[in-house]
């Protein structure tokens, strides 16, 4: 038994209580000290990512005092998300380093990198939580600190958007936590692999409270990751937060609670369940409505980074599709799409906030000719475009192609006829800016970016990232092929 | 049928919490009321787990402590946010002058 992920918890926790005290030493500390602290997480995850290659899966029982109860559960799943948490995660903070004293007040900095390591820990934690209750408690921690990242810059739009995305957030996790109480009524049990022998038991006597737990967690879940109708709090809070808050939330923090109901439902209720209240249709159908109304919504937006909230919840749409499909490449395409779109969206955010940053433009109409002050950022920018496109030779193609298969699998083409169709309207909104920035009249000489150094790193970083997950993506399937397994086992 | 609902009444007080806070949490244009409706309905889920824990008779009998125990998470959950959400209400306070969402979208709408 490894204590690796456990100590991921514990070293942010520890952390995000020290940084505001160092901040009183020298004001620069807590953002080094956050970024040494994420590294370290990095590396325990690597190091729990081979310990489970070598060992296999393995549950963890704080205190040692043995199961069944609190339990933390390390599997593939956990491990592919780990590792794309805590690597997004440092990327962003490494560009926050140099973005941020632009985007907040110089006070509130120690307290935003405090609160960025609590987001982290506590996405960390939901992704490997055993039981129903930790579960909880990690969306909790993880929704007021979500919401905390958004009002935390000054102005009255991050306020409203934080206040908004709070109260449905608090729905959502009311919602959740009846489900919780529900399941808890007819079993006796919170931990999950307890629950998945007493839920076929309960649902034979109390079939009701099955079904009514199974829906509060889908509508629940399905407002904290912007699942189409419900992601009215999402433009707002992800298009007014700071660029790098911004590329967190759209980057991981929807996409983790994606994860945390597709292991609900396939590990503890159990696909036939599933399909027996009819959500597979529902959610296809509200993803596929997702899909073209996020996509027309994007085509519509001129501010730069509404149009990304908006693409967003097109994208998002793609990896419920792929979860609700319910076959093994359709949720292979999901979990790859969390992966490249976790990274192609966060380098889209940053990439936008690096022109705010440099140029304050927002405005999509004013980025003519952008391409020729900033050419590193808007090729970067261009790399995430196409990859969203689905242009082969970018990350975004190997996802929609699983997502493609899986819908064959399934026996379902219409869906492929939809991502198809979806990536056509991708490239109305994306390719324009592109081909403007680059091809637009050029004004003044060609100057190269002058960003300061974290931001150009972390970009390029998720560029290259993206490149080698499109062009290699070998590893990444292996290790999304055996997350599905255990996803579906 | 009856001797049912009396039986379960506190089953029946949980999910009217629920529903009242939900409603006005969803509906209520005042910020602060839909912060009452957010303690409201996390009051009725909190009535829900803890009638799960008792299992005695009528003369009261044991009680089951998990369910209890699990509700001090929820109750600290519910009094952050309840916290962070009247802070962020005040500061919001301070720009619009009041508290009343509808109000505040109106005078968004003027300045825009």
């Amino acid at each position: 038994m490894s204590h690796l992920p456990v100590l991921i918890l514990v070293v942010y926790f520890a952390a995000a209580l020290l940084l505001p005290l160092l901040a009183k030493l020298k004001n620069s500390f807590p953002g080094w000290g956050a970024l040494a602290v994420t590294s370290l997480a990095l590396l325990l995850s690597i190091a729990s990512a081979l310990y489970v290659g070598e060992n296999g899966p393995y549950s963890y029982f704080p205190g040692g005092h043995g199961g069944p109860g609190i339990e933390i559960t390390v599997d593939w799943v956990t491990v592919l998300m780990h590792l794309t948490i805590n690597l997004v995660g440092l990327l962003i903070l490494v560009y926050s380093l140099g973005d941020l004293k632009s985007e907040l007040h110089p006070d509130s900095l120690p307290a935003y990198y405090s609160i960025y390591l609590v987001m982290l820990a506590a996405l960390n934690g939901l992704v490997m939580a055993g039981d129903l209750f930790n579960l909880y408690i990690f969306i909790e921690i993880c929704t007021i600190a979500a919401c905390a990242l958004v009002a935390i810059k000054p102005g009255k739009l991050c306020l409203e958007a934080g206040l908004k995305y709070m109260f449905l957030s608090t729905l959502g996790s009311g919602m959740i936590l009846l489900g919780i109480g529900l399941v808890y009524m007819v079993t006796g049990e919170l931990n999950m692999g307890a629950l998945s022998e007493a839920i076929p038991l309960a649902f034979s006597s109390y079939p009701w409270n099955i079904y009514v737990a199974m829906s509060l967690f889908i509508v629940g879940f399905g407002i904290k990751s912007a699942l189409f109708p419900l992601h009215v709090w999402l433009p707002d809070a992800h298009a007014s937060a700071a660029a790098p808050s911004s590329a967190i939330h759209s980057g991981l923090i929807i996409k983790v609670f994606i994860i945390v109901v597709a292991r609900l439902i396939f590990q503890i209720f159990g696909a036939n369940l599933f399909a027996a209240i009819p959500a597979p249709e529902v959610i296809l159908l509200l993803s596929t409505i997702g899909i073209f109304a996020g996509s027309v919504l994007a085509i519509a937006q001129t501010d730069i980074k509404r149009m990304l909230a908006y693409s967003t919840i097109a994208q998002i749409s793609y990896i419920f599709m792929g979860f609700a499909l319910a076959v093994p490449s359709g949720i292979m395409g999901g979990l790859l799409h969390i992966v490249n779109h976790g990274i192609m969206k966060s380098m889209l955010f940053l990439a936008a906030g690096a022109i705010i940053y440099k140029t304050g433009i927002r405005k999509i109409d004013e980025l003519r000719g952008i391409g020729f002050r900033m050419p590193l950022t808007m090729s970067i920018f261009s790399i995430g475009a196409l990859s969203m496109v689905g242009i082969p030779g970018f990350s975004g193609f190997i996802s929609k192609y699983y997502l493609a298969f899986g819908a064959l699998e399934a026996g379902k083409p219409i869906y492929v006829a939809v991502i198809l169709a979806s990536s056509l309207l991708n490239a109305i909104y994306y390719l324009p800016i592109v081909v403007r920035a680059f091809l637009g009249h050029k004004e003044g000489k060609f100057v190269w970016d002058q960003l300061p150094w974290p931001m150009a790193t972390a970009m390029v970083i998720m560029a290259a990232f993206n490149l080698l997950f499109g062009i290699l993506p070998g590893s990444l399937l292996r290790l999304v092929e055996l997350a599905a397994t255990a996803l579906l086992s | 049928m009856f001797d049912k609902l009396l039986a379960n009444l506190h089953f029946l007080a949980a999910m009217l919490l629920f529903i009242i806070g939900f409603y006005t949490m969803l509906t209520d244009s005042n910020l602060i009321k839909k912060v009452i409706g957010l303690n409201i309905m996390d009051t009725g889920i909190f009535l829900f787990f803890i009638s799960l824990g008792y299992s005695g008779g009528p003369a009261g009998g044991e009680a089951n402590p998990l369910p209890s125990a699990l509700m001090y998470g929820g109750l600290a959950a519910a009094v952050s946010l309840t916290a962070f959400g009247l802070a962020m209400i005040v500061r919001l306070y301070k720009y619009y002058g009041t508290i009343d969402a509808d109000e505040i979208m109106s005078k968004r709408g003027e300045a825009e």
